[in-house]
């Protein structure tokens, strides 16, 4: 046939998910989600929303007969339909469409807030068939097809849905950052071969040299990982501690003082400060209680071109943290402020140095050595703040003289306050509840391709083109391209 | 079942390739530039939609001609095939007359994959070609090169913004009006040929190249970014000098399927197929390939390299120590050559004589002619419509290579696509666009416009996501009605056929559904298939036809006053029943992802000054790529759902702002004619 290499190509579109497909704007599944902060709360509320809301109501709160008066609060037992274990005792209400806030039949639990009721329940729910956990936003997203938003919560929908994307992808770092992690990408690894080799064998095996031998591989493969990750299901500890809590990351250019805060904050020596630049290399991670709510604070290396690898290893694990964190503490010395320095070690694209910073994520700007400062280039600094817009808070403080602390915890611990009255940020349950979901989807199309292995390819290769979705879900999407490179790197396709 | 003999071609010619000077002046709706696979089915399909069209070709017994393999189809494009044809295109009734051994790829893997093929004779698939194009009504041919594409000034309104007029006609200040113009330039575009360490201008042997002028007026007139693409032939070698029973005999299939829906028959006679021969390459010709890279300059230049290597060189190189498949294929009925497929290279002749020497059963053969390279323009494909419409060009069309495409199935698919759309333009009507979640050819054109290429792009079962529901099977249900209703390409009829078998289709699953036993009394009507008894549940013949032992033929003879008289849809019921409960798994899908794209874009929205929350980044995205749906912005890497939700509420609120506005021209008008029918009513 023909033979072709391309030389210069303009076009510089990257990859396209081909396999996974992007956030529905509106199906017919039945969605579940956490609806209440985490952390401190005495009740939470579990929201449904879907055509199967009904079944879960009739599954996991006994109205075997039929349901409930639409729009009435009932004390019930609420039961794990598997085990039809009691979780807990709680409120529920059934809210039928289109009189309800996503405009389809709903339903909404409200159970005791403990983490591990609510962990129990929200796995019940993922057991319900039809049922799975909400993507970011989806509810509102609901709402908005239906009709039941007013324009103002609509303008607010595509701020409100990037926030929440942003704290699942926090979330999930922070989870693909551990052994977890590491187990899903070699899950993912090992799946987009058995995928890549499959697509080669239909695609090119009747022209090419593709030996047989590649689809009895693929079988083993195959059972290994449906055997490893149902295993793994059944696995009740699951590998490894959840870190919880509002992820507060201490940052900023070397000797600003960051060390000193995070010791005045947990009020011991948890970090060895000094005054050589450079003295944090690896991330000091403490758990604090900040009025009442669980945080866990970062202190990270100074952000600076390095030739040492030690210290070039700690920036990168500094910013890496950076991404993760659900609030960033920048500090600065403020006799450097604004300086060139600054400007070179944190992204700049405004008069201030975290600008680029604070478009994304929540951050404080904290100045540190106010003891240093004289009078005079207080009062010029403080003008000079005043005139940059779109700031976030700035407290002038030093560790020193304790100088501003008292007015820094109070705007600390309103910030994490926040964080934690958001059902989104920080909750690790919800990410489990999301992850288990994906992977039972992930087992369940393995099935298929064994079932199908044998009378019909196309159809056992859809059971794993499923699997590969499923699991992208939590590791990243898969292009079509992607599964393209793998076939031309491992075979010879010369047609 | 071929509808008609061929007419002798000879009486047909005359009257057609007039002398170009006849048409000066006249004016044309669609002006087809090439007579490829692109360029043909591109010229048929605008006539079948109703448009005047005229085809220019270098020379009118080229048409049709197969620049490259002597074969059709195969997996993924054996796909395209099916569907060219349920759209009433040419390509696939040509398959089955010039057919010469008939196969279907993937035959165990499942009836979503199956890859129907075929070896052709040359002659007979030009013949059929040429026939059908000189015989097809609205449609005139001529001789001749076009050297400058016509277009407007830009519109002062809209900088950049052209309007196709027609071409100019080399050797002479020939124009010739159109409204639409289809270009299918293949390898011809500022297209140079490589032997060995020579090159010379030239887009194939033999044929003179193309002028300079039109890519001129394609990059410096209409600003359109071009790239450059390779391509190549294998040499042809003398059949009765090769010792075939040194290699692998393969037969094609006894029982030969057509790629047309309208034919129950191919052409050829079972009896009458010819075989192929399979033979491996020798650790000789890797090392004749190595020891004459200095001379091979096609090769050298090859410094990006695509990703699959289809040339002899390549694959050695990039595998070496492996031992590789040459396919030696039939050229005709009474051709003296084979194709060694596998086998394009560029190095000298004497080398490529050396080379295929060190191959068992052609130890003493001969070459006829020498395999070639082609280097060529191609216009990056994201600067088209999924019309195949250039988006800066109000009329001017592209498909086939010159879009990046490789392989004479996706050029076909393409070019029925450009063509009927040139036409529907030309004729004042909308644009139609087909999605990938109904067709390959949607696939095709999707991939094209909104990823682009880097590399040659070719069809791949695996680029469809939505594998199980395109079939070959099923192409004509997917594709004829619409073709018929929606876009005007198809007779009515095919289409009054594809009715027919829809209905009946529907009927049989009726039939099939109706049937409901309890699996005991199954047992009873079907004792050789093991249905387990343990459960006493009630199942439907639909239900039985997904297990595997259990064939329509049986299910008909066990009831055959109901099923008997769908006998004729028997393998495609099983395929139906098989796959039935996986496609309505995806029926939910493709009907979101049809939602989102019947939500179009405007293609003149400004991304940077657009009043919504948009990072700098997806605007710049959206400004590149100018997504024509909000499906296709969707799919864009880079596109948020933020992003995607923003965009929907702005569409969904300046689509209500349109209506609100469209009503009160309406209340106006109103208004207006009721004024005037109250001042005509006034008493003079």
């Amino acid at each position: 046939d023909h033979f072709m290499h391309a030389c210069n190509s303009g076009s510089s579109i990257s990859e396209r998910s081909v396999f996974l497909s992007p956030p529905a704007l509106a199906d017919a599944d039945t969605i579940f989600a956490l609806s209440s902060g985490h952390g401190r709360c005495g009740v939470a509320v579990v929201r449904v929303s879907g055509p199967a809301s009904a079944t879960a109501l009739r599954c996991m709160a006994g109205f075997t007969q039929r349901l409930p008066p639409p729009r009435t609060a009932l004390l019930r037992s609420i039961t794990d339909p598997r085990s039809t274990e009691v979780l807990d005792r709680g409120l529920v209400l059934w809210f039928p469409a289109p009189r309800s806030f996503s405009g389809e039949d709903s339903v909404e639990f409200h159970i005791h807030g403990g983490p591990a009721v609510v962990t129990a329940v929200l796995q019940a729910l993922g057991s319900v068939p039809g049922l799975r956990p909400a993507e970011a936003g989806e509810f509102t997203r609901r709402a908005f097809q239906a009709g039941k938003l007013g324009l103002t919560e609509v303008e607010g929908l595509g701020d409100l849905i990037h926030a929440e994307t942003e704290a699942q992808r926090r979330q999930a770092l922070r989870q693909m950052s551990g052994e977890l992690g590491r187990l899903y990408q070699d899950w993912s690894d090992r799946l987009k071969r058995c995928l890549a080799h499959v697509e080669a064998f239909i695609d090119f095996s009747e022209d090419e040299l593709i030996e047989d031998g590649v689809l009895n591989r693929v079988d083993v493969s195959v059972s290994d990982l449906q055997a490893e990750i149902e295993r793994h299901l059944k696995d009740e500890r699951r590998g490894e501690r959840l870190r919880s809590g509002v992820q507060v990351v201490i940052a900023g250019a070397t000797n600003a003082g960051k060390s000193s805060l995070l010791n005045k904050l947990c009020q011991r020596p948890a970090a060895i400060v000094s005054p050589i630049a450079g003295t944090t290399r690896d991330v000091v991670e403490t758990a604090l209680d900040l009025g009442g709510f669980p945080v866990l604070l970062s202190d990270t290396a100074g952000l600076r071109d390095s030739s040492d690898l030690v210290e070039r290893e700690g920036v990168r694990r500094a910013r890496e943290r950076v991404e993760q964190a659900d609030l960033t503490l920048v500090v600065v010395d403020s006799a450097h402020l604004p300086s060139e320095h600054l400007r070179s070690v944190l992204p700049d694209t405004g008069t201030m140095p975290c600008v680029c910073l604070l478009m994304h994520r929540l951050c404080l700007l904290v100045l540190n050595k106010a003891d240093l400062l004289p009078e005079k280039q207080r009062q010029k600094l403080d003008t000079e703040l005043r005139g940059v817009s779109g700031l976030p808070a700035v407290r002038l403080i030093s560790c020193q003289t304790n100088e501003g602390l008292k007015a820094f915890l109070t705007v600390l611990h309103s910030s994490v306050k926040t964080l934690c009255g958001d059902p989104l940020f920080g909750a690790p349950t919800l990410t489990q509840a999301r992850h288990r979901a994906h992977l039972q989807r992930c087992a369940a199309a393995l099935a298929q391709y064994q079932r199908y292995r044998d009378t019909d390819l196309a159809l056992a290769a859809e059971g794993v083109r499923l699997a590969v979705t499923s699991l992208g879900r939590i590791t990243g999407r898969v292009g079509a391209e992607e599964i393209l490179d793998i076939i031309f790197k491992d075979f010879c396709i010369g047609k | 079942m071929l509808r008609k003999k061929l007419p002798f071609l000879h009486s047909l010619l005359s009257p057609v390739s007039r002398h170009v000077g006849h048409l000066t002046g006249h004016q044309y709706d669609v002006i087809v530039v090439g007579g490829g696979h692109a360029g043909t089915e591109a010229a048929a399909a605008a006539a079948r939609v109703g448009a005047e069209t005229l085809l220019i070709t270098q020379k009118i017994h080229t048409i049709g001609a197969l620049s490259c393999n002597p074969s059709l189809g195969g997996v993924g494009k054996g796909q395209l095939v099916k569907e060219v044809d349920a759209l009433d295109g040419l390509c696939g009734r040509a398959g089955d007359w010039a057919g010469i051994h008939f196969s279907i790829l993937n035959r165990r893997k499942g009836p979503a994959v199956w890859g129907p093929r075929a070896q052709l004779d040359r002659q007979r698939y030009r013949d059929f070609i040429q026939s059908e194009l000189l015989s097809t009504p609205r449609l005139t041919v001529v001789e001749g090169s076009v050297e400058e594409l016509l277009v407007t000034e830009p519109n002062p309104e809209e900088p950049g913004h052209h309007r196709v007029t027609g071409i100019r006609l080399a050797n002479g200040s020939h124009a010739i009006s159109a409204r639409s113009v289809v270009l299918t330039t293949g390898t011809f575009l500022s297209g140079s040929l490589f032997v060995g360490q020579t090159t010379s201008p030239g887009g194939r042997i033999g044929d003179a190249p193309s002028s300079a002028g039109l890519s001129h007026t394609l990059r410096e007139r209409l600003g359109l970014r071009t790239g450059r693409l390779r391509t190549g032939t294998p040499p042809r070698i003398v059949k009765d000098s090769v010792d075939l029973s040194l290699a692998k005999l393969h037969l094609p299939d006894s029982h030969p399927t057509p790629f047309s829906f309208l034919n129950t028959h191919t052409h050829c006679k079972p009896e009458e197929q010819l075989p192929c021969y399979l033979t491996f390459t020798t650790p000789g010709v890797e090392r004749v390939v190595r020891e004459s890279l200095q001379l091979n300059c096609h090769i050298q230049q090859d410094t990006k390299g695509p990703r699959y290597c289809p040339s002899i060189e390549s694959r050695v190189l990039r595998f070496p120590g492996r031992s590789h498949q040459v396919w030696l294929e039939p050229e005709g009925v009474t051709s003296d050559l084979l194709y060694p497929q596998g086998l394009s290279m560029t190095m000298p002749p004497d080398i490529q004589l050396r080379l295929i020497r060190e191959i068992p059963p052609m130890r003493r053969a001969e070459i006829h002619t020498p395999g070639y390279g082609v280097q060529y323009d191609f216009v990056c494909p994201t600067q088209l419509s999924p019309a195949l419409q250039v988006k800066s060009t109000q009329g001017l069309f592209l498909a086939g290579q010159i879009n990046g495409t490789t392989g004479y199935e996706e050029a076909a698919a393409q070019g029925l696509w450009a063509g009927a759309n040139a036409a529907r333009s030309a004729l004042s009507m909308p644009t139609v666009t087909l999605s990938r979640t109904e067709s390959y050819i949607g696939v095709l054109i999707d991939d094209l416009v909104s990823r682009g290429v880097t590399e040659p792009y070719r069809m791949f079962t695996s680029r469809a996501e939505f594998r199980t529901s395109l079939r070959p099977d099923n192409a004509d249900l997917r594709l004829t009605p619409k073709g018929f209703e929606e876009v005007g390409c198809v007779s009515s009829v095919r289409y009054q056929e594809s009715l027919r078998v829809r209905n009946s289709l529907q009927d049989a699953l009726t039939a099939l559904q109706a049937l409901f036993l309890s699996t005991s009394s199954w047992k009873k009507k079907l004792p050789s298939v093991p249905i387990s008894e343990t459960k006493s549940t009630l199942l439907t013949g639909l239900d039985l036809l997904q297990y595997n032992d259990v064939t329509f033929e049986m299910l008909a003879s066990a009831f055959p006053e109901s099923l008997s008289s769908f006998m004729e849809f028997a393998q495609r019921l099983k395929i139906e029943a098989v796959y039935k409960p996986h496609c309505d798994l995806n029926k939910k899908e493709i009907e979101r992802i049809q939602r989102e794209e019947n939500m179009s874009l405007p293609q003149d929205i400004d991304y940077f000054s657009l009043p919504v929350s948009l990072s700098d980044e997806v605007r710049e995205i959206l400004d590149r790529v100018r997504p024509s749906t909000l499906g296709a912005a969707t799919r864009l890497e880079g596109i948020t759902p933020a992003a995607v939700v923003n965009l929907l509420n702005y569409v969904r609120v300046t689509e209500k702002k349109k209506e609100t506005h469209r009503n009160q021209r309406q209340q106006e008008a109103q208004r207006d004619e009721e004024l005037c029918a109250n001042s005509a009513s006034l008493p003079q």
